[in-house]
Formats: structure tokens, sequence, C-alpha cells
């Protein structure tokens, strides 16, 4: 079909070419691009409404809550301005549950990120079982968190624990792995257990790596480690950002030291050791253990706020590192 | 510039359609959620409860059915909800709640509905027949324990009370406690201490376990019995540098760094004492007369197992609260408040309510239902004898409306974790909790008005 042909489907004939008598000519027939903007909306309304209902709605509540001494069931709260987020801005548990946060995100993200690409590079080879390797090393990732943090619990409690049993059956002492100093590395191991997620995104973005670049590198003389730092890293680099952008949101929005507080429950929130104690913990402790809707509520928005800088900032910092095969900004 | 009657809409103007579609659905979503208990009146009607899943079988749902023609509708408890369905004007009818530390708390936030008007017109709940107890749940608008009834215990227990395990005293060679007259709570420490059984930097087995049902009532319940109080009079503060307080702390604190038995610190995997004492892991277990209800399914264990009362401070008053008091309120915004009432009746006064009594999981909320506690087994008789002994000593500790069980928990165990670790001296933890729970406190108050 022609430029032309489709001009004139496109562009249907006017109310003149009947002699005006046409039910075009009474009623225009809809365009193309008139379909096309209905298509869009049906198809996106879905998503936008859900949007509106499920996030912008409870966004714009959350910030008003934040402007109020609102605990959800007593009578008399009242506004309070910026009180909440003057109240935030000077509290040191609120610096030290991000400062927490922060370090968590700088050390779980790359090492996430290091462990499930090398796990994709494995994978990825031309071995027997490669298939079953896949399905075990992802297994992980699709266990729910809640289960995930039951046994972790269960697996470094100090008294009844696997990972005691086996420390002690080598003439040690039993280690308080959920306490403080500890319990950070229990968290980071959650973490890397969980890698298969990070693996399988890596492992997609591998096999779009053209075979012929790996070949011409090998017929240059190019070592593997110098085809895969020259060649796959800069190739996976969208992939990379994709993950560090994702890991960094959320590794400061992470529960999971909820999952293995000591004491069960709303109130045992406050028993987490101090070094896992982050930012997404604080906020539950205000919301829920203490009832301060309020306050929680602005706590929440700086950690969007925050969360935007930071995202704002990785990209930055990588326009000049990240190969794209086409131009991100191009229109298509 | 005219528009088209057929062009396409903007997306602005789209979207701007769309938050107004949205902001109609949130509207009719929330007709919707109005809807979700209406039924008819009568016997047909439904009834919303939120229970947790042990306190109401489907059999039990099933047998209220035919029983009082109600249909049951049940609402797993969780108060993040219970705030939700409140706030939202669609409460449930029924509500479970521990009448120690939720009666006041709900009651002064003026959400809970009196019941004495039901109270007085039923032939099922006689005011003459209620345990005392049953107090946990009356506010006055400044203090628990009088005034108008806004709910009922299903069941009770002294929870300062402890069973041990007498295999595991025999195997250290320690003498029982009494099941009589109390030890005192450094005899207590001390035989948790002896035995604790350790290896490797193990606990195999905890020497005792004394945590109360929760701190706020453990910590209020202790104060009083070193003769003090925690409360001001007027409830708006807590004070836990005067002497009897700092007893209870000092005590507290000595038990949780002697890691003899759980804490925040040494927390149990099991998350409560019951599977634990039950597998010989722990010689004793500060819970009151309803853990006979699962010692009881277990013949061999039932055979070792003896209930002791509280423990007391040297010198000291014999103080044996009741710290839960665990029941049903009635929202003052539910729907089908008569027919609520008829399921309340049915529940704390007819069949469900003698199948509990005699199962031994709690002493009945009603008097009348004493006879049925069972006693046929000698450990039933033996274990029914020191709970009856212990009665004489029962009180009705009062807690501040002005904080939540969870905020005073939280913020406890916050401040005093370092404590417990041996980190901070019991005067400057007693000056820290001060400042932490009297901040919540106030706010509490002016929540409150």
């Amino acid at each position: 079909m022609t430029t032309h042909q489709l001009s004139s489907v496109a562009d249907p004939p006017g109310p003149a070419a009947d002699g005006g008598r046409t039910r075009s000519a009474e009623r225009p027939r809809t365009t193309m691009a008139a379909r096309r903007h209905r298509a869009f909306y049906l198809f996106t309304s879905p998503w936008i409404i859900g949007f509106t209902l499920l996030t912008i709605a409870p966004m714009a509540f959350a910030l008003w809550l934040s402007f109020t001494t609102y605990d959800g069931i007593s009578p008399h709260w009242h506004l309070v301005g910026l009180g909440n987020y003057r109240e935030l801005a000077g509290d040191p548990q609120t610096w030290k549950a991000l400062g927490r946060a922060g370090l968590f995100a700088v050390v779980s993200v790359p090492l996430s990120i290091i462990a499930g690409l090398a796990l994709a590079v494995l994978v990825n080879r031309p071995i027997r079982g490669r298939g079953l390797f896949r399905t075990l090393l992802y297994l992980p990732a699709v266990v729910p968190p809640v289960g995930a943090g039951i046994a972790f619990k269960n697996l470094f409690d100090q008294n009844s624990g696997a990972v005691n049993g086996v420390w002690t059956s080598f003439g040690f002492d039993a280690i308080g792995w959920l306490a403080d100093p500890y319990a950070r590395y229990v968290l980071v191991m959650t973490v890397l257990w969980a890698a298969g997620n990070v693996m399988i995104i890596s492992l997609a973005g591998l096999q779009d790596v053209p075979r012929e670049l790996h070949e011409a590198a090998r017929l240059d003389g190019a070592s593997a480690w110098r085809t895969f730092r020259g060649i796959t890293v800069p190739l996976l680099s969208p992939v990379l950002l994709f993950q560090t952008v994702t890991g960094v949101i959320a590794s400061v929005q992470t529960i999971m030291p909820m999952l293995l507080a000591p004491v069960p429950g709303t109130s045992g929130l406050t028993t987490i050791p101090q070094s896992d104690y982050t930012y997404m913990i604080h906020v539950f402790s205000e919301y829920f253990a203490l009832g301060r809707y309020g306050y929680a509520s602005a706590l929440l928005w700086v950690l969007f706020v925050l969360i935007l800088v930071a995202t704002g900032l990785i990209f930055r910092f990588t326009s000049g590192v990240v190969f794209y095969n086409v131009d991100p900004e191009a229109n298509p | 510039m005219q528009t088209h009657a057929r062009a396409p809409v903007s997306r602005r103007r789209f979207l701007a359609l769309s938050a107004a579609g949205a902001a109609a659905g949130t509207a009719s979503l929330g007709g919707c959620a109005l809807q979700v208990s209406t039924g008819v009146g009568g016997s047909g009607e439904t009834v919303t409860m939120m229970v947790k899943a042990g306190d109401l079988t489907p059999d039990l749902v099933a047998q209220a059915k035919k029983e009082t023609g109600i249909t049951i509708k049940q609402v797993d408890y969780d108060i993040t909800k219970l705030i939700a369905m409140l706030t939202s004007g669609d409460p449930p009818d029924l509500v479970r709640g521990v009448g120690a530390v939720d009666a006041a708390y709900f009651a002064a936030r003026d959400v809970m509905q009196e019941l004495d008007t039901y109270f007085a017109g039923s032939s099922v709940l006689r005011l003459d027949d209620l345990d005392p107890v049953n107090d946990l749940w009356r506010y006055d608008g400044r203090s628990q324990g009088k005034g108008p009834r806004y709910g009922m215990a299903k069941d009770f227990s002294q929870d300062s009370m402890f069973w041990f395990d007498t295999a595991a005293f025999d195997k250290k060679g320690v003498g029982y406690p009494s099941e009589t007259e109390p030890v005192t709570f450094d005899e207590w420490l001390d035989n948790a201490r002896r035995l604790a059984q350790r290896s490797r930097g193990q606990t195999t087995v905890f020497g005792g376990s004394y945590n109360g049902l929760v701190k706020l009532t453990l910590m209020a319940t202790m104060t009083a019995s070193a003769g003090g109080s925690l409360f001001s009079d007027d409830f708006t503060q807590v004070d836990f540098t005067t002497p009897e307080a700092r007893r209870a702390l000092a005590w507290y604190l000595d038990y949780c760094k002697a890691e003899v038995g759980p804490s925040p610190v040494l927390p149990d995997p099991n998350g409560w004492d019951g599977p634990t004492y039950q597998a010989g892991r722990m010689a004793m277990s500060n819970n009151g007369y309803w853990m006979g209800g699962l010692i009881g399914t277990d013949a061999k264990l039932a055979q070792v197992s003896r209930l002791a009362p509280a423990p007391v401070f040297a010198g000291g008053p014999r103080v044996s609260a009741c710290q839960g008091g665990t029941g049903l309120w009635m929202p003052r915004k539910a729907h089908h408040k008569d027919a609520a009432w008829r399921v309340f009746e049915w529940f704390f006064g007819e069949a469900p309510a003698r199948a509990r009594a005699t199962s031994g999981w709690g002493i009945p909320s009603l008097k009348s239902l004493r006879p049925l506690m069972p006693a046929k087994e000698e450990y039933q008789r033996r274990t029914l004898k020191a709970q009856e002994n212990e009665l004489r000593h029962f009180s009705v500790i009062a807690v501040s409306p002005y904080i939540s069980v969870d905020a005073f928990e939280s913020l406890f165990n916050q401040v005093a974790t370092p404590a417990m670790h041996g980190a901070m001296s019991v005067g400057t933890l007693a000056g820290q909790l001060n400042s932490a729970i009297n901040k919540q406190l106030k706010r509490g108050k002016e929540q409150v008005g």
C-alpha cells in the first residue's frame, strides 16, 4: 500500500463527493486519527483510573495527613501546618534511620547486581541442566517476603537455628545473628538470597548481546574477561542502570527487618536491632505502633522526595557511561 | 477556534475527566462499603464480628445461625482495618478487645457503645452474675473499673501467676514453689537461674519466662505489687522514678540481663511460651489458668505441671490482677446493634460460654458457670484449688486511656533495650521512660480532649 493509498483511507471523501446528501455529510465519519485517540484512551484508561484511585488519591491524602495530628481514631486532631516536617527535621532517630537505609542501599544494591550478573553469566553458558539451574536460582525470588522472613528467622535463631547448629558443631560458641552487630549481615544475606530476580533480568540482557560481537572479539584475540568488560558490560549498561535505580528504591523501602523482628507484631518494631532500624521501620513504627498518622505521613513524603532526588542523581551521573543501541531521547 | 463535535478529547481534558471519574468511583466505593453488612431485621440479620480465627470457629458460626437465626460474618481482627472501618462509618458490629488495655482507650475516644441498657434488660447476662473481672470493661470518663459497661470478658486468668514443670525442677534438684503461698520475685529469679540450661552460648532450656501479658500491664501490675502506682491519679503521666516503679523496673532488667527466659533481647522464636513449655524447654511460664487449656491436651505434660500464685515483692502486698480479660465490644456506630447484642448474649452466656468453661481455657466470666470448670482429673482438681485460692487476691489495675497498648510496648522496648543489655542504669532508664512515654501520653490527652 502506497502513501497515497494510506492517505485516501485516512481521509474519507468529503460531503461534496455524493452531492451533499450522504450520511457522512449529516454526521461526520470518524477519522483514523480520532479512532487512534479513542483506542489510546480506551487502552490506557484502566491504568489511569487505577493510578488515580490507588496512587494519586492516597498520596494526596497522605500529604494532607502530614499537616495534621490525626491518629485515625481520636476526636480532637488538628492542623499543625509544617509542624510535622519541622519535628522530623530535628528528630535524630529519623536521620539515623535514613542513614542506615542509605548504607543498606549502598552495600546491598551493588552486591545483588554483581551476584545476579555473575549467576546470569554462569547460566547463560551452554552447560547441562541449564534450565534446572536457572529455575533453582530463580526460585528464592518467587518466595513471598513473609515466608522468606520466617525462614531466615528460624535459620538464624540463636538458640534453635540451624546456622548455629552447624556453627556450634565445629566447637564455636553460638552467635546472636538476629541481634546487633550481626543483624545487618543477615539482612544483606536476605537480599543476596533473592538475587535470582536480578539474574533473570541480566540473563535477558545477555541474550540480547549480538553473538557476532563476541566472535569478532575472539578472532581479534581478546580474552574472556576483556570481552566481558569491553562488550558485554557496555551493552548491558541500560539493564544495569535499571537494576540500580529499582534496587535503590526497593532497598530504602525494604520491610525485611520487620519480618526478622525479635518480637512479632506492631509493638515489636522497636525491638528491631539498631543496625536494622531503617527508615521504613521508623515509618511503620510511627504509623502503627505510636498511631501518629500525621507524622508518619510527613516521613513518607520526605522519603518520596528523597527517592526522586536520588533517582535524578543516578541518571545524571550515569548518563555518560550507559550505552543505548538507540537514542533514548529520540522519538520513534 | 471552534471545537468539532466529534473531535477527539484532548489529553488534558481526558485526565481531568479521569480524575472526576476517579472521585466519583471513590464515592461509589464508599457507598458500597456502607452496604456490606446491611441485613434485614429480626432473626435474619447479619452481624459482622471482627475477631481472631481461634475466637470463632466455622462450627460456632453455624451454631449461632441455628440457635439465634443470625448470620455471623467474620472479619479477621486487625487494628489498622478496625480504624479504617470506624473512620469510614462502617464498623463491625462486634469487635474483639482486651479489656485491661483496650476498654479505656477506645471508650475515651467515644467509639464504644454503652451497654448498660442492654445488660439491664437481659435475662442471660444478669448483672449479679457478672464476675468482677468484667469491671475491666467499665470506664467512667476518667478511670477504668467504674462507670458504664462497654464490653465483657469471655473468660479470664490472673496473668501474674506462673506454671512450673516439676520434671525440670527435679532434674536440677530445685525445690518446688508452693501452690498456695507466693514466692518473692527474687526467689523466682533465683530459681530461674538455677533451672536454666545452657550449652555453647545457646539456652537449651529457659529457666523461666516472666513478661506479663504486655509491658503496660506488666509494669503497672508489678508497680502495684511493690506498693505503688505507675500512673498519676489523672492517668496523664507515668512515673518510673518512684521507689515502687524503680523496684519493678530493676527486677525486670535483672530478669532480661540474666537471660534466663524470653525477653526483647532473647526472643523465643515460638512467639509465646506455650510450645516451648510443652516441649520441655521452659521450666516456669508466666501464664495464668488459661494455659491449662493447652496443658490439658497433653496428658504427660499435665502430670508434671503445677500452677503457682503470682510472685510478690518482699514486704509488698499480694496483688494478682487480670492483665487481659479478652472479650467483645460494640462500636457506637454499629449498624445492627440489637442483633449484635443477641449474638453477644449467646456468645457470653449460652452454649459457647458453657463450652469454654468446660475446656479449661480460662475462668468463666459468669459466676454461674464456675461449676463447669474442669475438675475430673487429679491435676485439674489441683489446678482449680490453686486458682480458687488465688482469686481471693484478685484486683483490677487501671491503665491510662491516653496511650495505646502498642505505643507503650513500643516505647518501652525502644528505650529499655540498651538497659536490658546492661548499657544503662535503672535510674537513667526510668528518666528516659518518663520522658518518652509522657510525651505520648500528652499527645493522647490532647487528642481525647
